[in-house]
């Protein structure tokens, strides 16, 4: 049987007129990894920050582990790691040093020396927070919000701005964090991480959560299991698109277009067919399969990285 | 607890690690106190130059001569022509010239309670405030001396004369309790306020507050490394005071470490309200610098505090700098003892309370 580790409930949060998170609710079970994903803006951040208790929701409330975010923060605090995003540090100090800084805030912690050997950091103990790079500095990051040992660990786009091969390490870790029974909530806006990483995903856009389901099955909501990309000249009438055999929705940007079929080769053959009648000159033609991508262009009619 | 020990560690590493700071923190006092103390410590600080044209030429003119004469704040000229003395008084090469007018020797000898006071025509450069203000003071301070001296012939009134300590007291001395001060201040207000509200802006604040950690516990570690910092550096600043220069204490050294520490924690609680009114690090220099500069002048640092206009005079006791400069001055080189400082401590402490309630008030992780 598996619990509910967290609970929202109805969370809003306004800045001026803008509202910045509007109604956002969800159910995280304990040992599940959950994703936010969405564009920069959506409103993941403030989600994340007002389940760690770092700002006041205006309306709305959340459970965490039990604990009430409004009036038991302290409890809240104590089973919850954070890692926010661009997480700044003391520079001057040692990877070591802040580490014990850092368990001195909880009544207990985990055994420094194995956690530095866990997030890769033997070799760097000694040397100081300043010197680290990007990757380095993001599992130093994890490690501080996973020192006391918590139940629910909270990662805010832990990735972003990292190579590929920082990132890979990375997730290698997020896995290992999961199989020993961590509950993760992780934001990002890297689709095939969530893919990777998530067991469910919220998919969320100008403050809404607009989706929330598996990774697997939110591609499989879109009715179509692949796209066709290519691009026309301008000025070029594209109605055609709308009638090929078994096309699903047409999207556009400029002269670049994709569209999404639920039999790649039926829609495919009709759209070379059509272009040879009407020659047309088809370019950068490719195929694939629908992403997670996909699913949020579906939704919005927007792209992810807008 | 252990968090309080931890957060005092690191922040007494990051002020060993960052040696440009520590470097110039404490440069700048070291540099002051030497350039000033080497081209203004000798003049003595309380010397003034004064010419004297005795026309009178009798016992009790050679006696008020060698009165002056013995005073060690007084360098004594004699001159004859009153013309020329006038014209060197113009050009501040003296603070004060004085006649002795005819006549002198035969009044004080006849002199009785009832007769009228003999005057004596002092001159002073009405441009140069400050210096003729303190001869003024010196030369009437001599005359009194000399007029109670003549008046105990006199059996109807009872002079007491009392003794006035003897201190042998040079700018430097005046200086060195100001540079500390002023150290204290810089230390304190500006970089709590500079330091703070950088950490702020970068979220180093903001990843402490999503833990466990409370407020009171990190400010608590704060206020302990400063404090110890600052004791070490103004004990640095004093010896090299002692060495150099023969900077007296002539109080206890007990005295001044509270004073140190009373500066400390209340230019600290100030520095704490300006980072929590500062909306970036960008703006945390300058109204810390505001606050100081202003300080930096009136409170006593480099001038003494009465020879500030009488307007001012409200204001600048009311500033803490003003109170801090003037209990160090006092216990290093008077020696007056802790508690007849009582004003200045009060002070300090009800400013540090008045601060630290506003600064717990304000003060924002974020």
């Amino acid at each position: 049987m598996t619990n509910t580790m967290i609970h929202v409930e109805g969370l809003v949060k306004k800045y001026g007129n803008m509202t910045a998170v509007n109604g956002v609710e969800f159910e995280v079970k304990a040992g599940e990894v959950f994703g936010l994903l969405g564009p920069n803006g959506a409103g993941k951040t403030t989600t994340i920050e007002m389940l760690v208790g770092l700002r006041k929701p205006d309306s709305g409330t959340a459970t965490l582990s039990g604990y009430d975010i409004r009036r038991q923060i302290d409890q809240v605090k104590e089973v919850i790691g954070i890692q926010l995003q661009s997480t700044s540090l003391f520079e001057l100090l040692t990877v070591q040093e802040i580490m014990h800084m850092y368990a001195s805030f909880y009544p207990s912690h985990v055994s420094i020396p194995q956690l530095i050997d866990d997030m890769l950091l033997t070799e760097k103990k000694k040397d100081r927070i300043k010197g680290l790079s990007g990757g380095q500095k993001q599992r130093l990051a994890i490690a501080l919000a996973i020192i006391h040992d918590p139940d629910i660990i909270f990662l805010d786009e832990p990735t972003t701005g990292l190579d590929p091969q920082a990132r890979r390490t990375l997730w290698d870790i997020i896995e290992t964090l999961k199989s020993k029974g961590k509950t993760i909530v992780l934001s990002t806006h890297y689709m095939d991480e969530a893919h990777v990483l998530c067991d469910r995903i919220g998919i969320m856009d100008q403050g809404e959560l607009i989706a929330l389901d598996t990774p697997s099955r939110l591609v499989k909501e879109l009715h179509s299991d692949s796209a066709i990309e290519f691009t026309l000249p301008i000025g070029e009438d594209d109605t055609f698109l709308h009638h090929l055999q078994r096309v699903t929705q047409v999207t556009n940007r400029d002269e670049a277009y994709v569209i999404y079929t639920d039999d790649l080769q039926l829609t495919l053959i009709d759209l070379i067919q059509h272009s040879k009648e009407n020659n047309l000159s088809l370019q950068d033609l490719q195929t694939r399969t629908a992403t997670l991508e996909d699913v949020f262009i579906h939704m919005t009619g927007r792209s992810l990285r807008e | 607890m252990k968090a309080y020990w931890q957060l005092t560690l690191t922040q007494l590493r990051i002020f060993a690690r960052n040696r440009q700071v520590l470097f110039f923190t404490l440069l700048f006092p070291i540099i002051l106190m030497l350039t000033l103390g080497s081209f203004l410590g000798n003049s003595g600080g309380t010397s003034i130059t004064m010419a004297v044209v005795d026309h009178d030429g009798s016992p009790e003119s050679e006696q008020l001569l060698s009165t002056f004469d013995k005073n060690e704040a007084i360098q004594l000229d004699q001159r004859t022509d009153v013309e020329e003395a006038l014209d060197e008084l113009k050009e501040s090469d003296y603070q004060v010239v004085m006649e002795i007018p005819e006549g002198y020797g035969e009044q004080l000898q006849v002199h009785t309670d009832e007769s009228q006071a003999f005057e004596l025509p002092v001159y002073y450069n009405e441009t140069d405030a400050t210096a003729s203000e303190l001869g003024l003071t010196v030369v009437n301070a001599a005359i009194d001396q000399v007029s109670k001296n003549i008046e105990d012939y006199s059996p109807a009134v009872a002079v007491q004369a009392e003794g006035v300590r003897a201190l042998d007291l040079g700018y430097i001395d005046f200086l060195v309790p100001g540079i500390v001060a002023m150290m204290i201040m810089n230390n304190n207000m500006n970089g709590v306020a500079g330091q703070i509200s950088a950490w702020r802006e970068r979220g180093i604040l903001r990843r402490m507050q999503g833990t466990r950690l409370k407020a009171s516990t990190f400010i608590a570690g704060q206020i302990t490394a400063r404090v110890i910092l600052n004791a070490l550096q103004a004990l640095l600043v004093l010896i090299v005071a002692s060495l150099l220069f023969n900077v007296q204490v002539n109080g206890s050294w007990l005295a001044l470490l509270t004073f140190v520490i009373l500066g400390t924690l209340a230019f600290m609680a100030i520095g704490f309200i300006i980072a929590g009114l500062a909306k970036n690090p960008e703006s945390a220099g300058p109204i810390a610098g505001f606050a100081s500069f202003p300080m930096l002048f009136l409170g006593g640092v480099f001038f003494p505090i009465n020879n500030m206009p009488e307007y001012l005079q409200p204001i600048v006791h009311i500033l803490p700098i003003s109170h801090l400069s003037t209990a160090l001055r006092e216990t290093m080189n008077v020696g007056i003892p802790f508690f007849d400082l009582w004003q200045h401590w009060l002070t300090l402490a009800a400013w540090l309370v008045v601060a630290f309630f506003i600064a717990s008030r304000t003060f924002k992780w974020e």
